[in-house]
């Protein structure tokens, strides 16, 4: 059974369609690249993944382990097992990465029906999760994102996503303002997630991070349609002769 | 109007670690959650003025209060109005010395119809003291709350500082929040700001929390909470910043 299969799906936002009829099917255990130059609608479609509002789906399907996922909240397909590092990731002031990520397993564990996490538990798994992603101790007292540098978001988002453990990560334009470093962190850490039964979505325009997460198969997204799939020569492809060749 | 700016504005003027560890010696009557024994001169020395009796629309209680401040005193009360209030609370502080310090806080949360305003008034009748005002409020359903402001500085009330702000969130389409600064400066050489702010909860916030999730309804709580935690700090009562927090839970 695949994990994610995407079929027809046309989206877009407001009165403009971006996706034009998608077709994506991912399995258990693969990392799949999304590549297109800017306005391909790869944003579109982690939107749409993710459930974003405002964002609006006009036709088509996405089966997520089997259940309909656009008619699940985004607090749902989170629970589900999908999980965004998003792009831009956004500032909460007030609201302590820690206290964060409590309330996000708690928020989990109840829908399971489980009661909260114990707190030495907790504690382990945060220790755990932040040495991972060579995480300073002192930004679990941080509010979330607030004062970070792109590379300390990016490494945030690795680290939340380690926490939560999915199913599916969907890693949105993760290399963009990253340096080496931290990209090298980004990778490892996706790879560390990565098992039989897990897979990724890497959706970007560089080819950078694709050197580290290497790719099972390789998808070209451009004006809202899915020009070109293969493996990992489509990367070098794209490297020698741009994205206009498809 | 997007609520960013006022979450990061709000209390980030008075740090917790700063405010005022001197017992303040008032004229005034008080009453309200004060400890039974003299504090020690270092003690901090909080008061509470928890303003939660349940009124009718029309029916509005009134507090008045009246704060004479002295050469190096200090003055820290912080406001609590629970949801089902209405109430009038007139404050007025007189800063008679120099050195002194005031720190005016409090945070309202109104719902139903609720009406609820706060008149202040600080008056440095002589300079070289501060006075600082933070006031937060989550206005829901059909709520009508007002913050007055008005921060009169003497003209020989020189090297004043006088802060204020005062940031609000609605909740719904019908609460309706009124906020208007006055300040009367006569003296020169002063600092004195003002800010207010109205605002929505942020929905970007909202959608990654809900992303990691954070059902919806909690994270709106969460966002809640931080934007009164900075009035709230320093408060160590945790019965009360309970009762607090399930009144948020409430609107």
């Amino acid at each position: 059974m695949s994990l994610l299969k995407i079929t027809g799906l046309r989206a877009g936002i407001g009165d403009k369609e971006i996706l034009k009829g998608i077709d994506l099917e991912i399995g258990p255990g693969e990392i799949h690249a999304v590549m297109g130059p800017n306005g391909a609608g790869k944003s579109t479609l982690s939107a749409v993944l993710t459930g974003k509002p405002d964002y609006e789906v006009t036709a088509g399907t996405i089966e997520f382990m089997g259940r309909n996922l656009l008619e699940m909240k985004p607090e749902e397909r989170a629970w589900a097992g999908l999980f965004m590092s998003f792009q831009y990731p956004i500032e909460i002031p007030g609201v302590s990465i820690t206290n964060f990520m409590k309330t996000a397993i708690n928020s989990k564990r109840k829908s399971e029906g489980l009661g909260p996490i114990k707190g030495g538990d907790f504690l382990k798994l945060m220790k755990e999760k932040m040495a991972l992603v060579q995480m300073k101790p002192e930004f679990a007292k941080r509010e979330v994102n607030v004062g970070f540098s792109g590379g300390e978001k990016k490494r945030n988002e690795i680290f939340q996503m380690a926490m939560l453990d999915p199913v599916l990560a969907i890693l949105d334009e993760t290399d963009s303002g990253l340096d080496v470093d931290a990209l090298k962190i980004v990778a490892d850490g996706v790879n560390a997630l990565h098992t039989p039964e897990k897979s990724a979505i890497v959706i970007t325009h560089y080819q950078k991070l694709l050197e580290y997460v290497k790719p099972d198969k390789v998808h070209i997204l451009k004006d809202g349609k899915i020009v070109a799939e293969g493996g990992r020569e489509l990367i070098d492809k794209i490297e020698s002769d741009g994205f206009e060749q498809f | 109007m997007d609520s960013n700016s006022s979450k990061n504005n709000a209390g980030r003027l008075s740090e917790p670690g700063r405010v005022h560890s001197r017992f303040a010696s008032l004229a005034a009557a008080e009453y309200g959650l004060s400890s039974a024994a003299a504090p020690a001169t270092h003690q901090p020395e909080k008061k509470i003025r928890l303003v939660s009796e349940a009124q009718g629309g029309m029916d509005r209680s009134c507090h008045q209060e009246v704060f004479t401040v002295g050469e190096g005193e200090h003055l820290d009360i912080t406001f609590i109005v629970l949801p089902g209030t209405s109430a009038e609370i007139p404050v007025t502080v007189d800063i008679t010395g120099p050195g002194a310090e005031v720190e005016l806080k409090g945070i309202y949360l109104s719902s139903g119809t609720d009406n609820v305003t706060f008149d202040i008034t600080m008056n440095h009748r002589v300079g070289g003291s501060i006075s600082r005002q933070l006031f937060n409020g989550l206005a829901t359903d059909k709520a009508k709350c007002a913050f007055n402001g008005k921060i009169i500085v003497a003209q020989d009330a020189q090297k004043t500082e006088a802060y204020q702000e005062n940031h609000n969130i609605v909740l719904s389409d019908d609460a309706t929040v009124d906020t208007k600064p006055q300040l009367e400066i006569y003296a020169d050489d002063v600092k004195c700001s003002h800010g207010a702010t109205v605002g929505k909860l942020n929905e970007d916030e909202q959608f990654y929390m809900r992303s990691r999730g954070i059902p919806e309804d909690e994270a709106k709580v969460l966002q809640m909470i931080s934007f009164v935690a900075p009035v709230l700090a320093g408060i160590e009562d945790e019965d009360l910043t309970a009762k607090i927090e399930n009144a948020i839970r409430s609107l």
